[in-house]
């Protein structure tokens, strides 16, 4: 995995290397997407971070990197590359976004300048996910992602619509008392079959209900 | 026994749950609803089939339009049908059964590499709940041996749930031991049909839905740990989550321990609402074990909901279980 995100990452290099050579000054638009697999439930969550160079470029050259690897590795074999630290970054940076709201898996988009217009902060698009939408601000400095800050999480005033899930204090008489007369089970810690002759389920189960 | 919600604020005075604090006087009241409903054909009520198995009692409820469709016969049978499953999960799995697979694995008597391809199923579905519950959960007892009752009876609720529907039996709730799982709805709207006239003009009589009447949801109670006369809740299994498993110390009154540290657990009792038994099962277990840190990395993992008692008495709940008004 490491093997082949180096590889990847000296392959997009390259490409722009060659490109930027080839093109001069002008403004280069790389695209990268990677998708990084951390574990756990998988919700995807897509973080797009565009840059405005793209608008001066004369020409545009896309050098897209897959990478399956876990975000550290990434990050280790992105020392090799700039582009690669630009994309890696982002997606630890996509996979911390989608941490708050419990998110695993995170396929980011990153889009880097090239060598002339590679510093600044950049505002990606809002991208809705089932947490709802999510919007990033990219920093770069000499073609390294230094920051990336969440604007929007979610829809929640950047709360997680995950965690207003959360389980809070409530008094009985808040909690939830089915309009219906018919209660057909009972749930409660695991009866023993002496139990249940003692049970609120014993008594429905002869009744009927 | 004191009567429903003496000792608490008046919360279930005015709550629709059936009250049934003196035993006794509800069994025989049952008895007599019993006997009301058997004499109304139309709306009649069939006792819940219980049966015996895993060391706690099964309750299986058929719709009344299912049972009225399949008849009697065919209603024992189902039940028969359920009760072999949950018999052939427990010979294989049970650590009570010297002669079951996993004590012959626990004994060494086979390797887990030569087992059942059904046990090993149940070890990987079991590995797969630990690393979600980031080990909280686990199928490996302190000695090191293999105990799958973490998901074995959420697993057989399941199958059996799974045999009742291929059944064409699209309306039943399942209840083994405080676990439930349900379909379709206690009147049985789905698959339940009767012949109405005039709806259209083909002087034929027109299908319809069978009289959907104000209560149309499977419901649940969710005892009180403290008293369990009591009812702390109660619950319409709405989708998608139909499946409810309650974790706790109440019945047997064993303390329960966190899995990490070795103290004591802040909830006397939780109980977990999910899409499917084993997930609601698995959780409400880990939940436990894992305290307010599992707690809150649960609910805002997966779609459930809880409501959780606390030592002092005190209910935690999610949004999905506060009360509309």
């Amino acid at each position: 995995m490491r093997a082949r995100a180096v590889a990847l990452a000296t392959l997009a290099s390259v490409s722009i290397v060659g490109i930027g050579w080839q093109l001069g000054s002008q403004a280069i638009d790389v695209s990268q997407s990677l998708t990084a697999f951390t574990g756990g439930t998988a919700t995807a969550a897509t973080v797009t971070a565009t840059t405005d160079a793209a608008a001066q470029a004369a020409a545009t050259a896309k050098a897209a990197a897959d990478a399956a690897a876990a975000a550290k590795a990434q990050a280790d074999a992105a020392n090799t590359a700039a582009s690669a630290q630009a994309a890696a970054d982002a997606a630890d940076a996509s996979t911390a976004a989608a941490n708050t709201a419990a998110t695993a898996q995170a396929a980011a988009t990153a889009a880097a300048a090239s060598a002339a217009a590679q510093s600044g902060t950049f505002t990606g698009a809002v991208v809705q996910t089932q947490f709802g939408n999510m919007q990033v601000s990219v920093t770069i400095a000499n073609g390294a992602i230094t920051e990336v800050t969440p604007l929007q999480l979610t829809n929640r005033g950047g709360r997680s619509v995950a965690i207003s899930n959360q389980a809070a204090p409530i008094l009985r008489s808040e909690v939830l008392a089915a309009q219906s007369a018919n209660v057909q089970s009972v749930s409660g810690a695991t009866y023993t079959t002496q139990g249940y002759l003692r049970s609120l389920q014993s008594a429905l189960d002869t009744a009927g209900f | 026994m004191a009567a429903i919600g003496s000792d608490h604020e008046r919360t279930l005075a005015g709550s629709p749950v059936r009250p049934a604090p003196g035993l006794p006087h509800a069994v025989e009241s049952a008895r007599v609803a019993a006997r009301t409903a058997a004499r109304a054909s139309v709306d009649r009520t069939w006792p819940a089939l219980t049966f015996e198995t895993m060391g706690t009692m099964v309750s299986l409820r058929l719709a009344d339009s299912d049972a009225h469709t399949v008849g009697e016969s065919a209603r024992v049978e189902a039940a028969e049908l359920a009760k072999a499953m949950f018999r052939r999960w427990d010979e294989r799995f049970s650590l009570y059964r010297d002669d079951s697979e996993l004590s012959r694995i626990a004994r060494g008597d086979i390797r887990l590499t030569d087992s059942s391809a059904s046990v090993r199923d149940a070890y990987a579905l079991a590995l797969t709940w630990r690393d979600r519950s980031n080990g909280v959960f686990t199928p490996h007892r302190a000695d090191g041996v293999i105990d799958l009752s973490g998901v074995v009876k959420a697993l057989a609720i399941a199958e059996a749930g799974a045999a009742l529907t291929s059944r064409g039996l699209l309306n039943w709730s399942i209840n083994a031991g405080g676990d439930v799982l349900v379909s379709g709805e206690p009147k049985g709207r789905f698959g339940a049909w009767e012949f109405g006239d005039g709806a259209m003009s083909t002087g034929h009589g027109v299908a319809v839905p069978a009289v959907v009447t104000e209560h149309p949801e499977w419901v649940v109670a969710i005892v009180n740990p403290a008293y369990r006369g009591d009812v702390l809740a109660s619950v319409p299994l709405r989708h998608p989550l139909r499946a409810v498993a309650t974790s706790g110390s109440a019945e047997r009154g064993e303390h329960i321990w966190t899995a990490l540290n070795g103290e004591l657990s802040p909830f006397r009792q939780v109980s977990v609402f999910a899409a499917d038994i084993v997930t609601a099962d698995v959780l409400a277990t880990a939940i436990v074990a894992g305290g307010e840190a599992t707690l809150n990395e649960m609910t805002a993992r997966f779609a459930i909901d809880v409501l959780a008692v606390l030592r002092d008495g005190q209910l935690l709940a999610t949004p999905g279980l506060h009360r509309a008004e």
